[in-house]
């Protein structure tokens, strides 16, 4: 009796289509769970037409978002000519709300953007070397903490003046501290682990190590968290522009539009809403995004 | 025990200490001139040179740091030229407004909030459970200066039953006192509503459907019982977020006093700001945020207290 050749018995069960296949990976299963999730794609859906919106409002209406006719002053939604109404200057309103979704699109991400890089940058040295370079940073970070955000947001914003470079600054620092937390958190649970070890131990330096092993591992619950924060940044970044410490006029922006009608809720309420309800969209968007991306990661936070 | 309380809020003071700085150094670099508006259009460089001397200004920024400092210890924040009074006084009025606001949106988001979030994490996956979870995503993404807006259009544009802005005294009727707060506290706890309602709903899931509670069932106890176990183990986070919540609460004053015209902090503040009047940013951000600090202090002592495991190891 001839003893089967295991080779050549799985090239046949391969050859007849019968071979198992590889188990999936950890981000195979991870995009499998996220397109899974209807709440998670339609909020996807929703801001890609945002983004996009915005990307192409020179595309989607003729008229300029600075200039307005004092004749045409506070239309009603609707209106021949003007879909969304007109604002407090005659402006039309589709028009600024589309070009002013630049800005509050970018002072939203930007902050979170930065802050994400210098706040893992900080809190992952911290957990990694750990004693006094962790004491020194971290304390300074409680510092921070110890300020309600949005209070600190406006305090730096005033020093700094308004503007849109000044208001990044200010949504950049408050950020810093919370990412500088959590990437701190994640790199001492890794630190501890056994390839941190190998690795120390065939002689890589300890920049390297942070680069290639480190950063990898606590990636997950960074972005996690951070995208859970863009949300929050847009509609704080839209509170200082509301409170006048953003962009300045006659550049359009959703939270400083919002104070300006303020004054135009008795003669044309719906106007006056819109560009709350804008911030609203893409703040909620956002959010349900983020909540997918942690689902969907699996993360155990 | 007291050790650990006495080692807590010593923690405090290099806080508070590192948060005087910080906003020192922040308004520091607030640019425009500190002497404008103080002297009159004839000056000369002697007499500018001479009141920049007595208000200290020609000194080191680390010597001013101390000596603001040292005013600040023993309460005298200062002397605001525009408004024209004492900062001292200016705050401790502005302070009672804030105060009360912050109070009782502080008190009715948290208690709804624990409301909601515990019959959504007792119930989990019922409607309730979804609406409350539906509910507490559009919390918490909605900008409190919209709602307030929305609120406005309503009540105030809309149907006219309440008013759109001012503080009333209870002197002046109740109804009146409560309609002038109506709108504040709601679009002001609206966050802390939806924040506490996921946290609390987080720990009572944890906790309710652990299975020490299959345990405290067996041994024979009666449903309320239960739930008072289950609520001393699930308070814990709900605390933390609880002291944060007055904090962010605290911050938001600034957008829902202006658009209310409450005469608390957050208008101060930002009036201030604005008036680019140096002394009264400083006495406010620092009230504002010290007051972040001892908050945050109490809860964490209040929780050791609650909580036998934090007071081993602190």
């Amino acid at each position: 009796m001839t003893i089967a050749n295991p080779v050549s018995s799985a090239a046949a069960r391969w050859a007849a289509g019968d071979a198992p296949a590889r188990p999936e990976s950890y981000l195979q299963a991870s995009r499998r769970r996220f397109l899974h999730n209807r709440v998670g794609l339609g909020a996807l859906a929703v801001l890609s037409a945002l983004i996009a919106m915005s990307l192409l409002a020179p595309l989607l209406t003729s008229y300029d978002p600075a200039i307005g006719a004092a004749t045409a002053r506070l239309r009603p939604i609707g209106a021949p000519g003007h879909l969304l109404g007109t604002d407090e200057q005659g402006r039309d309103m589709l028009t600024r709300i589309l070009y002013g979704g630049r800005m509050s699109l970018i002072a939203g991400l930007t902050p979170v953007a930065l802050a994400t890089v210098i706040g893992t940058a900080l809190g992952s040295l911290s957990g990694f070397l750990g004693r006094w370079v962790a004491a020194v940073i971290m304390r300074t970070m409680d510092m921070f903490y110890a300020f309600p955000a949005v209070l600190l947001a406006i305090a730096i914003s005033a020093s700094l003046g308004p503007g849109l470079v000044n208001q990044i600054i200010a949504l950049t620092i408050i950020y810093i501290a919370p990412i500088a937390r959590v990437a701190e958190a994640a790199t001492r649970r890794i630190v501890v682990s056994e390839f941190i070890e190998a690795a120390r131990l065939s002689g890589a330096s300890t920049s390297r190590i942070i680069l290639t092993q480190v950063l990898a591992n606590i990636f997950s619950p960074i972005f996690v968290y951070a995208s859970g924060l863009v949300g929050l940044a847009i509609v704080t970044a839209a509170s200082l522009s509301f409170l006048g410490l953003g962009v300045r006029p006659p550049t359009p922006e959703w939270g400083f539009m919002l104070n300006a009608l303020r004054g135009a809720i008795y003669m044309n309420p719906w106007v006056a809403a819109l560009p709350g309800l804008f911030i609203f969209l893409t703040s909620i968007s956002f959010n349900m995004l983020a909540d997918t991306i942690r689902d969907s990661l699996d993360v155990r936070e | 025990m007291l050790v650990l309380v006495m080692r807590r809020a010593g923690m405090a003071l290099p806080t508070l200490f590192g948060v005087t700085l910080i906003i020192y150094l922040l308004l520091s670099i607030l640019p425009g001139d500190p002497l404008a508006g103080l002297l009159p259009q004839d000056a000369t460089e002697a007499d500018r040179a001479h009141l920049a001397s007595s208000l200290g200004l020609d000194r080191a920024l680390p010597v001013r740091y101390v000596m603001w400092l040292d005013d600040v210890v023993r309460g005298d924040f200062g002397y605001s030229q525009f408004r024209r009074r004492e900062v001292a006084e200016l705050i401790s009025v502005a302070w009672r407004n804030t105060a009360s606001l912050a109070v009782y949106s502080a008190t009715f988001g948290l208690l709804t909030g624990v409301a909601l979030g515990t019959l959504a994490g007792v119930y989990r996956g019922s409607r309730v459970d979804r609406f409350v979870t539906g509910f507490a995503i559009v919390g918490l993404s909605v900008p409190s200066f919209w709602v307030a807006i929305l609120l406005l259009i309503l009540f105030s544009a809309q149907l006219k039953v309440l008013p759109a802005g001012g503080l009333a005294t209870f002197e002046h009727g109740a109804g009146n006192y409560f309609a002038h707060l109506l709108m504040p506290v709601l679009s002001g706890s609206m966050v802390s509503i939806a924040i506490t309602a996921r946290v609390s709903r987080a720990s009572i899931v944890e906790t309710f459907h652990a299975e020490f509670v299959d345990t405290l069932r067996a041994k024979g106890l009666r449903e309320w019982q239960v739930l008072a176990h289950v609520a001393k183990n699930a308070a814990s986070p709900v605390l933390t977020t609880a002291g944060l919540q007055v904090g962010f609460l605290l911050g938001g004053s600034v957008l829902i006093e202006t658009i209310f015209s409450w005469p608390g902090l957050g208008q101060l503040v930002f009036n201030a700001i604005a008036a680019r009047d140096l002394p009264v940013v400083q006495a406010t951000t620092m009230v504002i945020a010290s007051t972040f600090v001892l908050l945050n202090l109490g809860v964490d002592l209040i929780q050791m207290i609650f909580d036998p495991r934090l007071k081993r190891g602190a």
